[in-house]
C-alpha cells in the first residue's frame, strides 16, 4: 500500500509539476509568480461558469418539482456525470498510461506490475473526483436541501459519490488496454486516441439529436414537455440510458428514499465498483506491461529510394512557409492539438446543422425569418461576422503556438528566421483552420438559410480579419509565457493560462468590437459599421504585428 | 571566427555566476574544445553564443557579427547541435531536414548533396521516413547532425556530440569536424571525453566554476602546468 501511495503521489507531481513550482519558489521567483497566478487565476475564472451551471441546476430541479418528478433529478445529474467522465477520462487514460514516458523508467525497477497499474488509475482518479465534485455534488446538494433530507442522506450521498468515476473509469481503461493490445494497433495510437474522442463526441451528438428529435415542433418546444414526453414514455432517454448504465438505478434507489433498503442498494453498487476495478487491474496485468515491452509503438513508415528523397525535399521553401508547415504538421499529427484547436472547426458547423436538421420549423416560420434577416441584412452580417471571428478566438492555435513545441523549441530559438516569417507562419495556420471552420458553417446554414454572394464575400473578409487582432494577441501571450517545460503534450494546452486568458479577452473584445460597430451600422449607416469594423480590426492588428516582430527575438532569449 | 569578451551569467541567485567574465577566440579553420567538471558553465556559455540565452554582460561576435545586436545575422554564421537533441517528435525525418534547408535557404541541389552525402555517412538512410519519435537517442543525434550541417556553417557549434553516437558515427564526426576546419570553417564543442579533446582539438579551454582556467594549445597548457603528462591528468590537477 505505501508503494502504491508513493507512486500515486509520483505521477500527480508529474502532472502538476509540483517540485518545479517548490524549486522555482526558491530559485526563479518570475516563473514561481507566473505558476501562483495561473493556480489562482483559473479557479476564479471558472467561478461564474459555476454559478451558472448551478443555477441552470436548481432551475432543472424546480422545473421537475412542478411537474412532480423529482426523481429522475438525481438520474440525470448521474448520467451526465458518467458520460462526462468517459469522455474526458479517455484523454487522461491515454495520457497518463501511454503517452506519459514515465512507465518507461520504471519498469525496469522492481515495482509489482500491479502496484504500477493501481497506482496510475489513481493519480487519474484524483482528477476525476475533483471534476466530479463540481459536476454532481451540486447536484446531491439541491436534491438534499430541496427533499429536506437528514444524516443518512448524506453518508449514502458520500458513499455513492465515491463510486461515481471509478465504474466508468475503469471499464474505459480495461477496454482501452485491451484495444492498445492489438497488434494491428499497436503503431496507431494516434489514430486510436483520435477514434476514441470521435466516438465520445458522437455518444454527446447522440444525445442532443434525441434530445431535440424528443422536442416535437418549434411550438411546443418547452422545458416541460420534453420532461414529459421523458418521463411517460417507456422508451425514453433516462430508461436507455439507464440500461446502458445500470448503476444510475442503483444509485436512484440509494438516494431517492432513504430506507433500509437504501444500504442494500449502496452496498450493491460499491461492490459493482470494487469489481470493476479488480477487473481492470486483471486485465492491466496481463496485456498492459507486456503491450508496453512488446516493442516499438510508432508506425514505421515506408523507406524512400533516393528520388522519393530529393522529390520530398523539394527546392527553397520561404522561412513563413517553412515555419507554417510545421506548425500545422505539428497540430495536426498531435491527437490532443488536433482536438483543441481543430476539432472546434467541425464540431461548431456540425452543431448547426444538426439544430436545425432535427428541430422541425414549420415552413411559415422559416420563411418568416429569413424574411425578418432579409429586411435587416447588417444583423445576420454582424452575426455571421461574429461566428466567424469566433472560430479564430476559441482555437488557441497562436496562443499556444510556442508552447505545443515544449523542449524541441530550442530549434525555432536558434534557426535564422525572421520576426516577419514566424508571425505570417504561426499566423497563418491559425487564419487556415478558421477558414475551414468558415467553410463548414457555410456549408452548414446553407442548406437552412442560403445567402448571397455579397453576404458571402463582406462575412468572410471581416471575419477573418476581425479575428487578426485575437489571433496575434494570442501569439503575442504565447511570446511572453510560454509553457514549455512538459513531458505530455496534453499540459501544453490544458496547463497553458494563454489559452484561458486569450479566449476571455477575445470573447471581450469580439463582444465589444461587434456591438460598436453593430449599432453604427445599424442607427448611423451600414457602410460606416463596416468601415470601423475593418478600421479597429486592421489598426490593433499593426499594433500588435509591430510589438511581436519587435520584441520576439529578445524574447526567444528569455524562452529558458 | 568566434569571440567571447567578458561574458558574464546569472541566474536566480544574483550572486552566484554560472558564467564569470569569460574570453576567448576561436580562429578560422580550428577546432576548439571547451572542458570542464559538471556544472562548470559549459552549456550555458554555449546558448548564450547560440542566442539560447542572453547574458548579463559581456560581448559574443559570430564571424563578425555581434550576436546581440544582430541576432539574425549572427544566427545564419553557426549551427548547433545540443548535447541532448529534442526534435519534433511527430515529424518525419525527412521533413525535418527539409525544414532545416529551408529556414538556412539551402538551394535544391545543395541541399541533395549534402543530405545524401551526411545520411549515407552516419547511416541513417532508411529511417529518414520514420517519424522523429521513434528513433533512438543516437540516431536524433545523428539526424540533428545532418540538419545542422545542411547549410555548411561557418561555425559548428557542438554541446557533448560524442555521447550518444556509436563508435563509427563518432569516429566519423571527427572526421567532418577535420574537414570542416580544414576548409577554413571552426567547430567549437564541449566534451567530457578528455582523451578526444587532446587529440583532435587545436585548441582548448577549460573552464571550472564559471571561469576559464586555461586556455590555449595541448603544448601550451602543458607548458604552463609544467608537465608532459596527459590532457586528463592535467584536467584533474586543474580542476581539483
Amino acid at each position: 500500500m505505501k508503494e502504491i501511495i508513493s507512486l500515486t503521489k509520483l505521477f500527480i507531481n508529474e502532472s502538476l509539476g509540483f517540485s518545479l513550482f517548490f524549486y522555482n519558489q526558491k530559485f526563479n521567483k518570475k516563473e514561481f509568480y507566473k505558476q501562483l497566478f495561473t493556480l489562482i487565476i483559473v479557479p476564479v475564472a471558472l467561478i461564474p461558469a459555476f454559478f451558472m451551471y448551478v443555477s441552470l441546476m436548481s432551475a432543472t430541479y424546480f422545473g421537475l418539482t412542478m411537474i412532480n418528478q423529482t426523481s429522475v433529478f438525481l438520474s440525470i445529474g448521474y448520467i451526465m456525470a458518467t458520460v462526462l467522465i468517459i469522455v474526458f477520462g479517455v484523454m487522461y487514460i491515454l495520457s497518463e498510461f501511454y503517452f506519459s514516458d514515465n512507465i518507461e523508467e520504471l519498469i525496469p525497477l522492481p515495482i509489482n506490475q500491479r502496484k504500477l497499474i493501481v497506482a496510475k488509475f489513481l493519480s487519474i482518479l484524483v482528477f476525476e473526483y475533483i471534476f466530479t465534485a463540481f459536476i454532481f455534488l451540486p447536484i446531491l446538494i439541491i436534491y438534499g436541501v430541496g427533499q429536506g433530507m437528514g444524516l443518512l442522506y448524506v453518508l449514502l450521498s458520500f458513499l455513492v459519490f465515491l463510486t461515481i468515476p471509478v465504474l466508468p473509469l475503469s471499464l474505459i481503461t480495461a477496454l482501452i488496454m485491451l484495444m492498445m493490445q492489438s497488434a494491428s494497433l499497436k503503431g496507431r495510437k494516434d489514430m486510436l486516441q483520435i477514434v476514441f474522442v470521435f466516438i465520445g463526441i458522437a455518444i454527446i451528438f447522440g444525445v442532443q439529436i434525441w434530445f431535440t428529435s424528443q422536442l416535437g415542433s418549434g411550438d411546443e418546444a418547452d422545458f416541460q414537455l420534453l420532461m414529459n414526453t421523458m418521463l411517460t414514455n417507456n422508451e425514453s432517454f433516462l430508461n436507455i440510458i439507464g440500461y446502458i448504465i445500470p448503476t444510475s438505478f442503483l444509485m436512484a434507489w440509494t438516494l431517492n428514499k432513504i430506507t433500509l433498503m437504501s444500504f442494500a442498494w449502496v452496498g450493491a453498487l460499491l461492490g459493482i465498483t470494487l469489481l470493476s476495478g479488480a477487473l481492470m487491474v486483471a486485465i492491466g496485468e496481463r496485456v498492459y506491461i507486456k503491450s508496453i515491452v512488446s516493442g516499438q509503438i510508432t508506425k514505421k513508415s515506408k523507406k524512400l529510394s533516393g528520388a522519393e528523397r530529393s522529390k520530398a525535399l523539394g527546392k527553397k521553401s520561404h522561412g513563413a512557409m517553412a515555419v507554417f508547415t510545421m506548425d500545422l504538421r505539428l497540430l495536426l499529427r498531435t491527437p490532443v492539438y488536433f482536438f483543441n484547436n481543430v476539432s472546434i472547426v467541425i464540431i461548431a458547423p456540425l452543431c448547426i446543422w444538426i439544430s436545425f436538421a432535427f428541430i422541425e420549423i414549420p415552413p411559415e416560420d422559416l420563411q418568416g425569418m429569413q424574411e425578418f434577416f432579409r429586411g435587416m441584412p447588417i444583423l445576420i452580417n454582424f452575426l455571421l461576422i461574429a461566428f466567424f471571428v469566433f472560430f479564430g478566438g476559441t482555437s488557441a492555435t497562436t496562443a499556444t503556438t510556442f508552447s505545443r513545441e515544449g523542449k524541441a523549441s530550442w530549434l525555432t530559438r536558434m534557426i535564422p528566421v525572421t520576426a516577419r516569417d514566424q508571425i505570417v507562419g504561426r499566423t497563418g495556420v491559425a487564419m487556415l483552420i478558421q477558414s475551414l471552420g468558415i467553410f463548414f458553417t457555410i456549408i452548414a446554414i446553407q442548406f437552412i438559410f442560403p445567402l448571397t454572394l455579397s453576404t458571402l464575400l463582406l462575412t468572410v473578409v471581416l471575419g477573418i480579419l476581425g479575428s487578426l487582432p485575437i489571433l496575434l494577441f494570442g501569439l503575442f501571450m504565447d511570446m511572453n509565457r510560454p509553457l514549455l517545460n512538459w513531458d505530455n503534450p496534453q499540459k501544453a494546452i490544458k496547463n497553458n493560462m494563454n489559452v484561458v486568458i486569450t479566449l476571455f479577452v477575445g470573447m471581450a473584445y469580439t463582444g465589444l468590437l461587434i456591438g460598436f460597430s453593430g449599432l453604427l451600422g445599424y442607427f448611423v449607416n451600414s457602410l460606416l459599421g463596416y468601415g470601423v469594423f475593418l478600421l479597429i480590426s486592421i489598426g490593433i492588428s499593426v499594433v500588435f504585428y509591430r510589438v511581436i516582430s519587435n520584441r520576439l527575438e529578445t524574447e526567444f532569449l528569455n524562452f529558458e | 571566427m568566434l569571440k567571447l569578451e567578458h561574458v558574464s551569467k546569472t541566474y536566480g541567485n544574483k550572486n552566484e555566476k554560472a558564467v564569470d567574465d569569460i574570453s576567448f577566440d576561436v580562429y578560422p579553420g580550428e577546432i576548439f574544445g571547451f572542458v570542464g567538471p559538471n556544472g562548470a558553465g559549459k552549456t550555458t556559455t554555449i546558448k548564450m553564443i547560440v542566442s539560447l540565452l542572453a547574458p548579463n554582460s559581456g560581448k559574443i561576435t559570430i564571424n563578425g557579427i555581434d550576436n546581440q545586436h544582430d541576432i539574425l545575422g549572427a544566427k545564419k554564421q553557426f549551427s548547433y547541435v545540443p548535447d541532448n537533441p529534442e526534435l519534433f517528435e511527430k515529424i518525419k525525418g525527412i521533413e525535418y531536414l527539409k525544414f532545416m534547408a529551408d529556414v538556412y535557404q539551402v538551394a535544391a541541389t545543395e541541399r541533395q548533396e549534402r543530405i545524401e552525402q551526411y545520411l549515407d555517412i552516419f547511416e541513417i538512410k532508411d529511417a529518414v521516413n520514420d517519424p522523429i519519435g521513434s528513433f533512438s537517442h543516437g540516431m536524433k543525434q545523428k539526424l540533428a547532425l545532418v540538419g545542422a550541417l545542411i547549410h555548411d556553417p561557418q561555425v559548428f557549434i557542438l554541446d557533448e556530440p560524442m555521447v550518444g553516437l556509436d563508435p563509427k558515427a563518432s569516429f566519423e564526426l571527427k572526421k567532418i569536424m577535420r574537414n570542416h576546419c580544414d576548409r577554413g570553417r571552426s567547430v567549437f564543442f564541449s566534451t567530457h571525453v578528455l582523451d578526444v579533446a587532446e587529440k583532435i582539438c587545436d585548441r582548448i579551454a577549460i573552464i571550472k566554476k564559471g571561469r576559464i582556467i586555461e586556455v590555449g594549445t595541448m603544448a601550451e597548457i602543458r607548458e604552463k602546468a609544467g608537465s608532459q603528462e596527459s590532457l586528463e591528468n592535467i584536467f584533474l590537477e586543474l580542476t581539483e
